[in-house]
């Protein structure tokens, strides 16, 4: 499978290689504001920049100081293309993605955690509510 | 979603570009959860531009210069500092001085400059059912379970939803969204709930347990204005509760099928004097005994009433040396205690009454301190009878903490010493 719907959150479209976080993720604590990097020590994409990056993960933690870091790495240059996650997002973090102007969706209606890998090519567009998967994947 | 003319010319740039872009991102934050339209605002209690966080006033200040408006009635949170007395808390003075400027952009916004946790006490109060935005989780839940006054918890889009006068119909707005979940039954005698402190109690035991539901709670018959607004401050805190129903207190419970919208759970869980105590002790790190240096009461602001009490007990007295009392409220409320002697009072002991902030929202945050070359902490052991602000202080400032009675709380102040 190769399509996904999603749900808009942020409008736009992007495309990127995929970085897949398999669990939480919290942009307080997780990513070094310096580099917009991933620091968390528990998440396999540590060390890995998300600039440019279609980041997709299950849901987000510590919302209320995240939205704050996520509009920073925007003004550095540092944060991802577009924003994917699994779970429904609260209020808190669509205020955030809003204002930050990155595309952004939620509920996708396949596991896309496990079918799709870090590094393949993927692009939302998140007005037609669409995850495709670009390249072939290997 | 759904636009009327006036909301479409207003999102096509007709009252400006402000306007448009304010609406846009109420718009954009409507569709994201489904919302079908927008419903004018009746009140908005705005995020206080606070000086310690980086860039916030600047940021207030270039909204207001470019022309940012409120078109509805709307006050104003918390500062982290005093403004009438900018250092009279320690406030660093460039911080002081920092953070006073944002109050001119209020001005010029068209907010009303009362940085405070509790608007409705200065006559905030829309009418029953009213749709509004407010931020401040104490409030928010005060105006939802207890005025039946709407609200989400706003965050940073209660800035648009004051300049649009605007918001998506969504979550708490909705009747459905204000139906109890969970019934909690109180069983302890009335005689042991006549205080501000237990209610916190109170709130911190089923806030922990209800997360971000709607509680129902019988058994209990809140006497005191404060006594509600400690509940609900507290059932924000240890939970993220935006709205509980007292039946037979509260205006969408009159009974308890109503607060249930029909559907009455057949369990109800039961909270005993043994789950209050296990607040306080939580919440108590002090050792018995042991030397404090900081008491804190008004947390939310306090009211003139219970202004007019802590003056009464400390008539006459001094407070132990090297501890320092901050006595919270709002300004307008601050400027009746000075015309009724309380202030003098309670200031000649050597407490003090602070207007627009309090201990957690001042300079005396860790990470402020570090940021202005002042001590960490700023305090060692503070005694409080709210446990909002004590769940918040441990982190925030660094200290240790203990809760109790505010009879407590002056003893504590008077000895320098935590007396369980």
């Amino acid at each position: 499978m190769n399509v996904y719907r999603v749900r808009k959150i942020v409008r736009g479209q992007a495309a990127g290689p995929a970085l897949i976080c398999p669990g939480s993720f919290s942009f307080l604590g997780d990513v070094d504001l310096g580099n917009g990097r991933i620091i968390a020590a528990g998440n396999p994409n540590r060390g890995q920049a998300l600039r440019g990056a279609v980041l997709i993960y299950r849901e987000t933690k510590g919302s209320s100081g995240g939205v704050v870091v996520l509009q920073t790495l925007v003004r550095k240059g540092l944060a991802p293309a577009a924003i994917v996650t699994v779970k429904p997002v609260d209020y808190n973090l669509a205020e955030g993605a809003i204002l930050a102007q990155i595309p952004f969706a939620c509920e996708p209606d396949g596991d896309i955690l496990n079918e799709i890998r870090t590094g393949e090519p993927v692009r939302l567009d998140a007005d037609a509510g669409v995850l495709e998967i670009t390249g072939d994947g290997l | 979603m759904h636009l009327n003319p006036s909301e479409q010319a207003m999102l096509d740039g007709a009252e400006g570009p402000v306007v448009a872009v304010a609406l846009d991102y109420l718009v954009q934050f409507g569709e994201a959860f489904g919302a079908e339209r927008l419903v004018d605002l009746a009140y908005c209690h705005y995020p206080a531009e606070m000086g310690i966080y980086e860039g916030s006033v600047e940021d207030a200040l270039a909204y207001a210069a470019q022309g940012a408006r409120v078109r509805v009635p709307t006050s104003c949170s918390t500062l982290c500092a005093d403004v009438e007395r900018p250092t009279s808390t320690g406030c660093p003075a460039t911080l002081a001085a920092l953070q006073t400027q944002v109050v001119d952009a209020h001005r010029r916004m068209g907010i009303c400059e009362t940085y405070t946790c509790t608007p409705q006490y200065l006559g905030f109060v829309p009418p029953f059912g009213a749709c509004t935005c407010l931020v401040e989780s104490s409030a928010i839940i005060y105006y939802n379970s207890v005025l039946g006054v709407r609200t989400n918890r706003g965050g940073l889009f209660t800035r648009y939803a004051a300049i649009t006068g605007k918001y998506p119909l969504m979550g708490y707005l909705l009747d459905a969204q204000r139906r109890g979940t969970h019934w909690f039954h109180v069983d302890i005698p009335p005689e042991s709930l006549r205080t501000y402190d237990r209610w916190c109690a109170l709130g911190m035991h089923i806030g922990a347990r209800v997360g971000s539901e709607v509680p129902v709670i019988t058994g209990i018959r809140p006497d005191r204005q404060e006594w509600l607004l400690g509940l609900g401050a507290a059932l924000a805190t240890s939970g993220s509760v935006t709205l509980f129903h007292i039946p037979g207190v509260t205006p969408e419970a009159r009974t308890l099928e109503e607060a249930f919208h029909g559907d009455v759970p057949a369990d109800r869980r039961i909270v005993t004097a043994a789950d209050l105590d296990a607040v306080y002790e939580a919440q108590t790190t002090i050792a018995p005994h042991a030397p404090i240096d900081f008491v804190t009461l008004g947390c939310p602001h306090y009211t003139l009433e219970q202004i007019r009490q802590v003056a009464a007990a400390l008539a006459g007295k001094r407070l132990a040396d090297g501890v320092r009392c901050w006595i919270c409220t709002n300004r307008m409320t601050r400027r009746q205690a000075e015309f009724s002697g309380y202030v003098q009072t309670i200031e000649a002991s050597g407490a003090q009454v602070v207007a627009d902030t309090c201990p957690v929202e001042s300079h005396m945050r860790q990470s402020t301190c570090r940021d202005y070359g002042l001590p960490v902490p700023q305090v060692e052991a503070m005694v409080c009878d709210s446990g909002k602000m004590l769940r918040y202080v441990g982190d925030l400032i660094g200290c240790r903490t203990a809760l109790t009675h505010r009879d407590g709380c002056i003893a504590a102040a008077l000895s320098g010493k935590w007396t369980p």
